[in-house]
């Protein structure tokens, strides 16, 4: 049996191999499970696009508008319209209206997501106040506009073709660390 | 089940005189089984404070209110008595700021007792205790592939442990003490928003200690399981419990570094400005569900796995046949921990998931219930037609069978998506995983206990007070969880300190329950002192014909050195 030793020690790495390759499999959950809400809609995340669709379906569906600020940004945000009726393809614009009622100057980003989770992967976005961060000086009113389209798929997609409502929700968080921030905002969209 | 038989091995002995002795003998210990007894003095140590947790918790929802748990807090940080507060108007905020840190204690006992039963108890019972002393053992080995190794596993448990008690007592929540999240520390309550304090950091580096011991475990095994088997003893003729260590020690190598994984995101996110639980900074919260669930339900086959293991044995020993269908009991176990690395998601039903993502999920879920189905009726046909003998280990064991049957199906009920909208969060979660964990894998654990008790010792236990013992225990424990099914389908929410009235009946046949159990670890104690006092030499094989299996073929207790002449297995 003089063999025994060196035989366990190479169970043993292959068994330590496989942990360490387990803790880095983990760590790639991180990206992989950005990736994958961002391909699926899962969760509610929005989709970015170019441009809509060349033509318009007949078909309606409501939009609804939230917004939400985070305890520790001084600012007043609302949407303009609460809700909009919308053709399903047809390109939209909504407003917001953001204002810092604090005495400093602060730069918020605003996180974003739908609800239905399912209707995620049919929400795109052409243009967004969310896709950069914004700053605002002590007092001063900021008119926020979002562009988007309801994609059409939507009407073919066995979980979201009975959606009759989609709610659009923005919460508003301080930017304090400008490399965090621009990064977090690459990735989510 | 094959045949095992040794040549007797009579050459080994006990009496090298450079053997250690005294305290150097465990501190510094190499010896698996030495380092067994110490894993079982470890669990039982832990599970008596669990358990005296899990009682305080019982007394506090006795009735509805909040009866000791603001004194306690008092007590225990030692904050002023609301009596010497004489300005009436703070009187008032004083008295709501005691209860409201009695009910942050609660939860810290909820995370507590879950932590310290799952870590600290049934794992070091069953794998670090039952597993280092019979595992090398069953297979004819010298001792396990690395014993300094095996050293470090115990040794790390003991920081591991200090740091959760630690934790307890440090600040969590701003002016409160200690975790209060559950054993799931599920963000944002986990993370800076919900428990500022340092209490959470010393869970989370408790959880880190505890996996590294397990992690270093599961390579020991699987090294000595597959190297260091005598010759003649190929997997297939492998005593089902070192199967079943095997198959554990797999899950825990595959599933404990995604925990700590998600725990280390924990530490770097509270503590060092990363952003992977933080919405506020791109981060998903949900990710640390589907990362722990990962972990989570292999993790729950982990705690039930060796009890699987040592049920078998106990059957077939006192029903005096080998087990029906061997291979198919071992092959239940494998097929139960893969498919246990794809349901994960069955505990996260309510968080979103679309419709065929939780189809996907209530299918595979209960597939599980195959494999198990096969193990439940697999042990009833080895007791069918057998000779059977009830000896204490054989209550214990049959009591195991019908508590985790009662528990499979509930668990089965909560698979289904659908009805799970209902009872998400409620008691009759609670009832079923206590149904398989805390009255399955501990009637398994007494199991062993009992059947293993006179070959770790050498001396008899007391017949009369082990079947006291599992009476008082069978009729405490059902009537603690029985009755909270239906506190859950009455929609009683897990981890409050308080309830509405109305939930009052159940609740306290429940407490009383707790109490009787409790009296049965008493039991359980008593007999165990009695049995090192009285000293009723054990023979090297207490229970006849039926142990086949190759620690019966050394004597009561083995010898500090065992095989080293390696048996041979025909």
């Amino acid at each position: 049996m003089a063999a025994l030793p060196s035989k366990n020690l190479r169970v043993a790495l292959i068994a330590a191999g496989v942990f360490v390759g387990m803790i880095g499999l983990s760590y790639a959950a991180v990206p992989f499970y950005k990736a994958f809400c961002k391909a699926t809609g899962f969760g509610g995340t929005t989709q970015r696009a170019e441009k809509a669709p060349d033509k318009a379906t007949d078909q309606f569906i409501m939009v609804r508008f939230d917004a939400n600020t985070s305890s520790g940004l001084p600012w007043e945000f609302h949407p303009r319209q609460n809700v909009m009726k919308v053709k399903i393809g047809e390109q939209n614009m909504a407003y917001y209206d953001a204002r810092n009622i604090g005495s400093n100057t602060n730069t918020g980003t605003a996180v974003f997501n739908v609800s239905p989770a399912s209707a995620g992967a049919f929400f795109d976005k052409i243009q967004c106040f969310c896709f950069t961060k914004q700053t605002l000086k002590a007092g001063q009113a900021e008119e926020l506009p979002v562009s988007f389209f309801v994609d059409p798929a939507l009407l073919d997609d066995a979980d979201a073709r009975n959606i009759k409502e989609i709610t659009l929700s923005y919460t508003f968080y301080p930017a304090t660390d400008p490399a965090v921030q621009s990064k977090s905002v690459a990735n989510s969209n | 089940m094959a045949m095992a038989y040794a040549v007797k091995d009579d050459h080994a002995h006990d009496d090298h005189s450079h053997d250690p002795t005294g305290w150097r003998r465990y501190v510094y210990s190499t010896n698996h089984k030495d380092i067994g007894t110490m894993y079982l003095w470890f669990a039982i140590m832990a599970g008596v404070l669990g358990g005296f947790l899990s009682v305080l918790m019982r007394m506090e929802l006795q009735q509805p209110g909040i009866q000791i748990f603001h004194g306690l807090a008092q007590m225990v940080y030692s904050l002023p008595d609301p009596a010497t507060v004489t300005d009436p108007a703070k009187k008032l905020a004083y008295e709501q700021g005691l209860l409201d840190n009695g009910m942050q204690m609660y939860n810290v006992f909820v995370t507590a007792h879950g932590l310290i039963m799952i870590f600290f108890m049934v794992m070091p019972a069953m794998i670090g205790g039952f597993g280092n002393w019979f595992v090398p053992l069953m297979i004819g080995a010298p001792d396990m592939a690395f014993p300094r190794m095996n050293n470090i596993s115990f040794w790390l448990l003991i920081p591991a442990f200090l740091l959760l008690m630690l934790s307890m007592f440090a600040e969590g929540p701003s002016g409160m003490y200690g975790v209060g999240g559950g054993w799931t520390i599920y963000p944002p309550l986990s993370s800076t928003a919900g428990t500022p304090g340092p209490a959470m950091d010393f869970a989370i580096l408790s959880i880190h200690l505890a996996g590294a011991s397990s992690i270093l475990g599961a390579i020991n095994f699987i090294t000595t399981i597959f190297n260091m088997r005598a010759p003649g003893m190929t997997l297939h003729k492998m005593p089902l419990f070192v199967w079943s260590v095997l198959v554990t020690v797999f899950l825990l190598l595959l599933s404990l570094p995604v925990l700590a994984g998600a725990i280390t995101m924990l530490l770097t996110d509270r503590n060092f400005g990363t952003s992977f639980f933080v919405p506020s900074k791109g981060g998903d919260p949900l990710l640390f569900q589907h990362l722990f669930w990962f972990f989570g339900h292999p993790e729950v086959y982990i705690l039930i796995l060796p009890g699987f293991g040592i049920i078998s044995q106990v059957i077939s020993t006192f029903s005096k046949k080998p087990v029906f269908g061997y291979l198919g009991m071992a092959y239940a176990m494998v097929a139960i921990g893969v498919v246990g690395f794809v349901v994960w998601a069955h505990h996260m039903y309510t968080v979103g998931l679309d419709a065929d993502t939780q189809a996907y999920f209530v299918a595979a879920t209960m597939i599980i219930a195959v494999p198990t189905g096969v193990k439940i009726f697999s042990w009833i046909a080895t007791m069918w037609g057998g000779s059977i003998d009830f000896r204490a280990p054989m209550y214990w064991a049959i009591g195991f069978i019908f508590l985790f049957t009662v528990g499979g199906v509930t668990g089965v009920v909560l698979a289904n998506a659908g009805v799970d909208r209902t009872l998400h969060h409620t008691y009759y979660v609670v009832a079923h995983f206590h149904y398989v964990l805390s009255l399955g894998a501990v009637f398994a654990i007494f199991a062993g206990w009992y059947y293993w008790f006179p070959k770790i010792t050498g001396y008899m236990y007391s017949e009369r007070i082990a079947k006291l013992h599992f009476w008082v225990t069978f009729i405490g424990v059902n009537i603690v969880f029985f009755p909270q099914h239906f506190l859950g389908l009455a929609g009683m929410p897990r981890r409050y300190a308080d309830y509405p009235a109305a939930y009052e009946g159940w609740n306290r046949v429940s407490s009383y329950g707790s109490y009787i159990s409790a009296v049965g670890v008493l039991i359980f104690l008593y007999g165990m002192v009695s049995a090192y006092l009285k000293k009723v030499k054990a023979p090297d094989n207490p229970w006849g014909v039926g142990a086949t299996t190759l620690e019966w073929t050394l004597s009561s207790p083995p010898p500090f050195h065992q095989f080293s002449t390696l048996p041979v297995i025909k």
